[in-house]
Parts: structure tokens; C-alpha cells; sequence
């Protein structure tokens, strides 16, 4: 039976699509980490509407919490009083000790750095190939946002940087437990230099530790160092696990990251130079 | 089609926001490819495969195309298969289902294997049950708005 004309063309349909994203995955190899313009549009068009969706979804949950859960409203109220009198006592302190190393003027340069370098922005979508790899927030260049940017959650912990692409009004953060991420590392009050990768699953390697080191343990806390040239020194990045001697070069050392996904709702985006400021 | 596209992609949102797990369990899109695959046939279902998946792609740090690939074969075979055996009854549709979103699977992560060179996230095996998962979910809304349609006409 002769091949119909309708098979013919469904399967030239179905080889040309193929082809097309052949060669669009074929294009983005040599480029790296850089996007190219259709992906960067189909971004820009769809991340709104994730963030329309995860908008409204958040608005029904303040309209329960407002009209509904009042009765915790006064107990947030006394908990947020006691957590601003903390924060401004502890701000006092550390502006007293900061006095022992640098002037009243030095101390209000430094803070005047910071003034409106803190965006906060929200978490409105995550990677669909692994949910370790990146996540996509709701700030873009409209707000000031651009690549490189380092990225906190609320406490403070390192999540990431801002990666390609940058909508509008949205981003993407590559995360510190992506297999691509790479931050330079030491441990709090040790000298002993290394670097993070993450391994795709939630944990991270820390790469370049010699055999013959003793100073590492399990426990350390790992704080950037700033050397990469991207993040700000002494920014908590993670905890060692586990130290394991084997026949390499380097010992294996797991480090699971500070940063706790389940509370991944609220980050900080920096927008400062780091370089300029650190 | 351009509303059941949104509600999965709603579907994932929602998913992101309540627990991690359930990305790796559910698979919306790909359910909406099969669906109107099956409803109008090889070509549409390759068009859509390849819209979703380029979708999922660009809110993901993968290659753009991987899952476009996979999503494009499938919504193609399940669009030409749909036309050679009978799969409206509820059994046979979440074998089908079934069978599809485990090529898409196999699919996807070879590719990704391939291109970056190393091994996909699993979520701790949570990602084996997605075909099972989505094809019990997919076969039970096929037949909920199959019946939906025929008792309108």
C-alpha cells in the first residue's frame, strides 16, 4: 500500500520539530550560561502569569489570615514587637564594637552602602528538570535586579546568584546546589580554602581539601570567602557532614547547605556591587 | 486548549509552592499533551508536545529543547497510536497513559544524561512513580470528561 500523503506529511511534521530543537539545543552548547532570544522570550511572556498565579493564591491566604485568623494577628503582633526590639539591640551592639575598628564616619559610609541594596523578592516558580537547580523569583531588571547578584534567604544564608534570564519583572537564581555552582569557601575560624559544588540532589562537595588536612571536620560551618569575586565574604553557606579519607588527591566532603527549601518563600536579593563594597 | 495548558501550568505553580516531592510525582503537561493528542490526532499532539515542553524547558536551567524532544515524541505517538487501537476505556487509557510517560521519562533523561553528563535528579526515587502517578490522575480526568461530553450531547 503506498505511503499516503497524510502519514507523509504528519511524520515531516513531527521529524521537523525534532530537527528545530536539535538545533536549538545544538545553539545553546557553546553558549554556556547564556540564554538565547527564544528562550528569553517564552520566559519573559510565561513567568508573569506564574506570577499572577502564585499572586492570587497568596492573596486568598491573606484574606483568610485578615478576616479569618484574627486571633493570631496580636500574637504576631507581640512576637514581630519583641523581634525589632532584639534586632535594634543587637544592631546597637554591633555598631559599638564596629567603633572599636573604624570611625563613626567609616560606619556610615558602610551603612549608607547598604541603604536600599536589599530587594526582597519572592520565590514564584522552580526548576521542572530538578527543583535544586534553580528557582525563579519576582523581581527582574525593572526593579534593579541584573546577573551575578547574590541571593540570601531570610535568615541571611547564601541560596544562589541571579542568572540569565532577567525579564522584567522576573529572574532566575541559580542555586548553590546546582552541579554548575561553584562558591569559594572557608570554614569559620579556620584557614583551610575551598570550593562548593552542589551534586543535584539537595547536598553539595567540597572540592580541594588535601588528604592531609586535619583541620576539617564534621560540624564546621562554611562561610564565602568574597575571592570568586561574586559573593560577599563571611556569608554562611553550609555545614560539613561528613569527611571521608579515600585513595585521591582530595578528601570527600559532603556539606548539606543552610538554607532550608521549605522555607524558600521570601529571598534577598543584593543588588550592591559586592567588589565595590567588600 | 490554550486553558488547560494554563491550568497545568497553574497546577505546577501550586505544586512548587506546597512541597518539592510533588514536582517530581506529577507531570501535568505532559497529561495535557496525551489529552488532546488523543482528541485530535498526531500533528496536534507534536505541535502542543513541543509548545509544552519548550514551556517546562524555559523555567527550568536545562538545555531548551530537552524536554521539548520528549514531550514532541510523545504527543506524537500518542496522537498516531490513539488511531490504531481503542483506548477510551478506562484500563486500557491508564496503560497507554502509562506507557507513554514512561518513554518520556526514558527520553528525557537520556537526553539529559547525555548532555550534561550526568545523572538526573530523582528526588529520592519519588520520580519512578511519576508515570504511575500521572496515569492514574490522567486516566480517571479522561474518563471524567469523556462522560462530562457525552451526557452535553
Amino acid at each position: 500500500m503506498p505511503f499516503s500523503l497524510k502519514k507523509a506529511k504528519s511524520l515531516i511534521i513531527l521529524l521537523s520539530l525534532i530537527f528545530f530543537q536539535l538545533v536549538l539545543i545544538s545553539i545553546q552548547v557553546p553558549m554556556g550560561d547564556e540564554s538565547n532570544y527564544f528562550e528569553r522570550v517564552v520566559f519573559s511572556v510565561f513567568s508573569p502569569i506564574n506570577n499572577g498565579v502564585v499572586s492570587v493564591f497568596q492573596g486568598i491566604g491573606s484574606l483568610w489570615k485578615n478576616y479569618f485568623g484574627l486571633h493570631k494577628v496580636q500574637k504576631d503582633n507581640q512576637r514581630l514587637q519583641e523581634e525589632v526590639f532584639r534586632l535594634n539591640q543587637e544592631n546597637s551592639l554591633l555598631r559599638s564594637m564596629l567603633r572599636t575598628y573604624k570611625t563613626e564616619k567609616e560606619i556610615l559610609d558602610l551603612l549608607l552602602e547598604f541603604e536600599g541594596s536589599i530587594l526582597p523578592a519572592r520565590v514564584i516558580g522552580m526548576d521542572a528538570s530538578n527543583v535544586w537547580k534553580s528557582l525563579v523569583i519576582n523581581k527582574g531588571s525593572m526593579d534593579g535586579v541584573k546577573k551575578n547578584m547574590v541571593v540570601l534567604d531570610k535568615q541571611g544564608h547564601l541560596v544562589g546568584r541571579v542568572v540569565e534570564p532577567v525579564a522584567f519583572k522576573q529572574a532566575r537564581i541559580q542555586m548553590i546546589t546546582d552541579t554548575e555552582s561553584g562558591v569559594h569557601v572557608i570554614p569559620q575560624g579556620k584557614n583551610v580554602p575551598g570550593i562548593i559544588n552542589g551534586i543535584g540532589n539537595g547536598q553539595c562537595n567540597l572540592e580541594y581539601i588535601l588528604a592531609t588536612d586535619t583541620l576539617i571536620v564534621e560540624g564546621d560551618s562554611l562561610i564565602t570567602t568574597g575571592i570568586d569575586g561574586i559573593y560577599m565574604p563571611g556569608v554562611l553557606v553550609g555545614h560539613v557532614v561528613s569527611v571521608v579519607e579515600n585513595t585521591s588527591l582530595f578528601k570527600e566532603i559532603k556539606v548539606v547547605p543552610a538554607f532550608k527549601m521549605q522555607n524558600l518563600d521570601l529571598l534577598a536579593v543584593i543588588t550592591a556591587d559586592v567588589n565595590e563594597v567588600f | 486548549m490554550v486553558l488547560s495548558v494554563l491550568v497545568a501550568f497553574l497546577l505546577y505553580s501550586l505544586m512548587a509552592k506546597i512541597s518539592v516531592s510533588l514536582l517530581f510525582l506529577f507531570n501535568f503537561l505532559s497529561l495535557i499533551v496525551i489529552y488532546f493528542a488523543l482528541e485530535k490526532g498526531e500533528i496536534y499532539g507534536a505541535c502542543l508536545g513541543a509548545f509544552c515542553g519548550l514551556l517546562q524547558d524555559s523555567f527550568s536551567m536545562s538545555v531548551f529543547g530537552v524536554a521539548g524532544i520528549a514531550k514532541t515524541i510523545i504527543g506524537y505517538s500518542a496522537g498516531y497510536f490513539s488511531g490504531k487501537i481503542n483506548v477510551t476505556s478506562i484500563r486500557r487509557n491508564f496503560v497507554f497513559v502509562f506507557l507513554l510517560l514512561c518513554v518520556e521519562l526514558i527520553i528525557w533523561s537520556v537526553l539529559y544524561s547525555f548532555i550534561f553528563s550526568e545523572r538526573v535528579s530523582t528526588g529520592g526515587g519519588i520520580i519512578f512513580f511519576q508515570p504511575l502517578i500521572t496515569a492514574i490522575l490522567g486516566s480517571l480526568a479522561y474518563r471524567f470528561v469523556r462522560k462530562l461530553k457525552s451526557s452535553k450531547m
